[in-house]
């Protein structure tokens, strides 16, 4: 009987070994060249914030003027690490949950090359001087149907593996991976038909481009991230999902919300004054989905501690939780129209609102996907346990840093700002602090970051551990194993298990 | 379990055991993975719908101070203006002084344009460039003042002696920037003619300068003693009036 159970377990686990292989160059190349452009993005960001406080630093560069790093840093951030990473973990997860090979690998990856083209020529416009000047969208006009179409051939075999999965229950993560793939699209093009396509009145292109950057923000990267903390908290702990009522209002809430927010950065513009005021509330009222969200998951994986503590995969997504937490008090706290508002509509605290969700909550769940799904796709286990525990903690303490400076630094220099009979260097004055420790932190974040990038290369490389032991951050046994896995343990199979033959 | 050489008998068969060890060898992080369960029970605490209670509230605050908010009548709401830091509530800059209105705003240009050759305390170098604290031509007449500030200046000064050449500074000049920064050098760095240079005359000076003979042309000491020996056309302004500092209007009665 037991010999009946283990096989059939067996040939599962062979059926999702036969899956991983089957992504192992797509899901590698996205997360790499991800994890480049973060790195690249991060030293464009040290220089924009160094500029901030050092206006002559590298000033004999025109391309490296702030009005073009600051746009090349979170256009970078956003489009070469965020979707990339958003890809690797939706084609992966989509077709684990749909139990399907993915057979359109070549094209996935021919696409990829097409969208970091893109991503590249669009930061080569924007340092050269050629960018829209549209927060987000600064890439050349021409850019924009490039990315659109490497994004519908890298995602549509996913929906296709969703058509033809086998009949069942269809689980949490794929609501959200599914709305997020549709969404996005949607956000998009809505968005780029409006500003480069149909010539409208100005202001109105202002708060369009306004709703855009939120709808990014919480129509894609918000729902890629909480399906893929769904798939990893219950998949690491072995324990069932908290509460599937408290998942359907989580889910449904952010759906409902979500495309409302965003217009609050016009309060004041000449533009139908409902708009702000609905954005305000709608962003306030984003609360709802990230606390059910965010107390599910919690309730789900603080059941067993010891495996938070071990499993760099849930250690990563819990800080990734505790960044959703965060931004979700902050929405509530800067989006009062009479009090916060007018100090944050033109201050830092809409940078770190931004950095806060893109890092602290959306990086962080997809550095916990990456070191989930990374030994599985390429069959070697994590290096050392010592680069993961360096990129956490200085990735940790540097976002926490940049988020909160730029949240309460920003609130100081609005209140400079809302002084008109002050000359406006009183406000550069008041953020001046901050924005020294913003670079400071920041090169806390690259420093983190370039490890998790020379160890994800080397992994792709197949220079990972051969070992069936996962590296984890606590050792089981109270010893550390050595850095070639635990003692005899070189070759792949593991103790006990070396076929009799 | 199709595997061809299963025995019955013998429970943990070669085959199983190879079959396993592949595993082993190829699905090892894929064999460890636990399977996934999403049907938990567990009721959605108060707590939770308590905080989402009030942030609702807060939300339906923040829809009740836009008003009207779907009234199509208004597009946007009508004389909306920032609220002014807290203690700084009665609107409008404290006025100034007129003659210390008009010398901060020259101050700046001074310290822009002037400020690189005749240097922080106006006295030149004394080899190419001169100095201006007791000139007559800067304390005298100021058609002739205004023309050498607007036009630059060639040959001999007021004391005779021959400097550098000065470049024009009237390119893209405005009337208050000129009145500012003429008031300004008649009542700074020792010189203290008392008077302030209005804005009114200041246009009187541009449109002079405008339509000078050889306009374009650096000025010299010949055509100023010849044509420009005048003061400004304009009225006169008492040095004590209470301007507002940033439009150097008169101020409103308090």
């Amino acid at each position: 009987m037991s010999s009946v159970i283990q096989t059939s377990t067996d040939q599962d686990a062979l059926l999702r070994a036969g899956i991983d292989r089957s992504l192992r160059h797509p899901v590698m190349f996205f997360l790499t060249s991800g994890a480049a452009w973060l790195a690249v993005s991060i030293v464009l960001g040290i220089i924009a914030s160094a500029k901030v406080h050092s206006p002559e630093f590298l000033a004999g560069f025109p391309c490296l003027s702030y009005g073009r790093v600051f746009p090349a840093h979170i256009n970078a951030l956003v489009y070469g690490w965020g979707f990339q990473a958003a890809f690797a973990v939706i084609i992966w997860m989509m077709a684990r949950l749909s139990r399907k090979e993915c057979t359109a690998a070549g094209l996935i990856l021919t696409a990829g090359h097409v969208w970091n083209l893109g991503v590249i020529l669009g930061l080569v416009g924007i340092l050269s001087g050629n960018g829209t000047g549209m927060p987000w969208m600064e890439f050349p006009a021409f850019t924009w149907p490039v990315l659109l179409f490497s994004y519908f051939s890298i995602l549509i075999w996913s929906f296709i593996q969703f058509r033809v999965r086998p009949e069942g229950h269809v689980y949490i993560s794929q609501w959200y991976l599914l709305a997020a793939m549709v969404w996005f699209p949607w956000v998009f093009i809505t968005a780029n038909t409006l500003l480069h396509c149909i010539h409208g009145h100005p202001v109105m292109a202002a708060g369009i481009n306004a709703w855009y950057k939120s709808a990014v923000i919480f129509l894609f990267f918000t729902p890629v991230a909480l399906g893929t903390a769904y798939y990893l908290a219950p998949k690491v702990t072995g324990h069932p999902v908290y509460s599937y009522s408290l998942a359907k209002l989580g889910f449904w809430s952010l759906a409902v919300i979500a495309p409302w927010a965003g217009m609050q950065k016009l309060t004041g513009a000449p533009i139908p004054y409902f708009l702000p005021y609905v954005g305000a509330a709608a962003t306030v009222l984003l609360f709802v989905p990230a606390i059910a969200a965010s107390i599910n998951l919690l309730r789900t994986t603080l059941a067993s501690p010891e495996v938070v503590a071990s499993s760099p995969a849930l250690r990563f997504t819990i800080a990734g939780i505790g960044g959703l937490i965060l931004l979700a008090f902050s929405a509530v706290v800067l989006n009062l129209p009479e009090s916060t508002l007018p100090l944050a509509q033109f201050s830092l605290s809409g940078y770190g609102f931004e950095i806060l969700a893109l890092y602290g909550f959306f990086s962080f769940v997809m550095f916990g996907a990456v070191y989930f799904i990374v030994p599985r796709v390429t069959r070697r286990e994590w290096l050392s346990r010592r680069l993961i525990k360096i990129h956490f903690l200085f990735s940790v303490y540097g976002i926490i840093t940049v988020a909160l400076v730029a949240l309460f630094g920003g609130l100081q220099q609005g209140i400079g700002q809302e002084d008109w009979q002050q000359p406006w260097q009183g406000a550069a004055t008041r953020a001046y602090p901050y924005a020294v420790a913003t670079t400071i932190a920041w090169c806390f974040i690259l420093f983190s970051n370039v490890f998790f990038f020379i160890h994800l290369t080397l992994m792709w490389l197949r220079l990972g551990r051969r070992s069936s032991h996962p590296t984890l951050l606590i050792s089981a046994h109270g010893h550390g194993p050595g850095p070639h896995g635990e003692e005899g343990d070189i070759d792949n199979a593991g103790p006990g298990h070396m076929p009799a033959h | 379990m199709s595997l061809p050489n299963q025995t019955p008998d013998l429970e943990d068969s070669i085959n199983v055991t190879e079959a396993h060890g592949r595993v082993v060898r190829e699905a090892a992080a894929c064999a460890r993975e636990k399977r996934i369960v999403d049907n938990g029970i567990e009721p959605i605490s108060l707590w939770a719908f308590v905080a989402c209670g009030v942030v609702l509230l807060v939300a339906g605050g923040i829809l009740g101070t836009g008003g009207r908010l779907f009234s199509y009548g208004s597009i946007f709401r009508e004389g909306y203006i920032r609220t002014p830091a807290p203690g700084a509530a009665d609107a409008g800059p404290v006025p100034k002084e007129a003659l210390a209105a008009y010398m901060s705003k020259g101050a700046k240009i001074y310290s822009a344009k002037c400020n690189g050759c005749h240097g922080s305390d106006a006295k030149g170098n004394g080899s190419t460039f001169p100095s201006l604290v007791g000139s007559t031509w800067v304390t005298g007449e100021t058609d002739l003042f205004a023309m050498i500030i607007l036009n630059g200046l060639e040959g001999p000064v007021s004391d005779g002696k021959t400097y550098g050449v000065m470049p024009p500074q009237g390119i893209g000049m405005a009337a208050e920037d000129l009145a500012g920064i003429m008031t300004y050098v008649r009542n700074n760095f020792g010189n203290a003619t008392g008077d302030v240079v209005t804005i009114d005359m200041a246009k009187a000076a541009l449109e002079i300068s405008a339509a000078r003979k050889n306009a374009g042309k650096s000025v010299t000491g010949a055509e100023l003693t010849a044509d420009h020996v005048k003061a400004l056309p304009g009225d006169v302004l008492d040095p004590k009036t209470l301007l507002d500092p940033i439009t150097l209007a008169p101020a409103k009665a308090p």
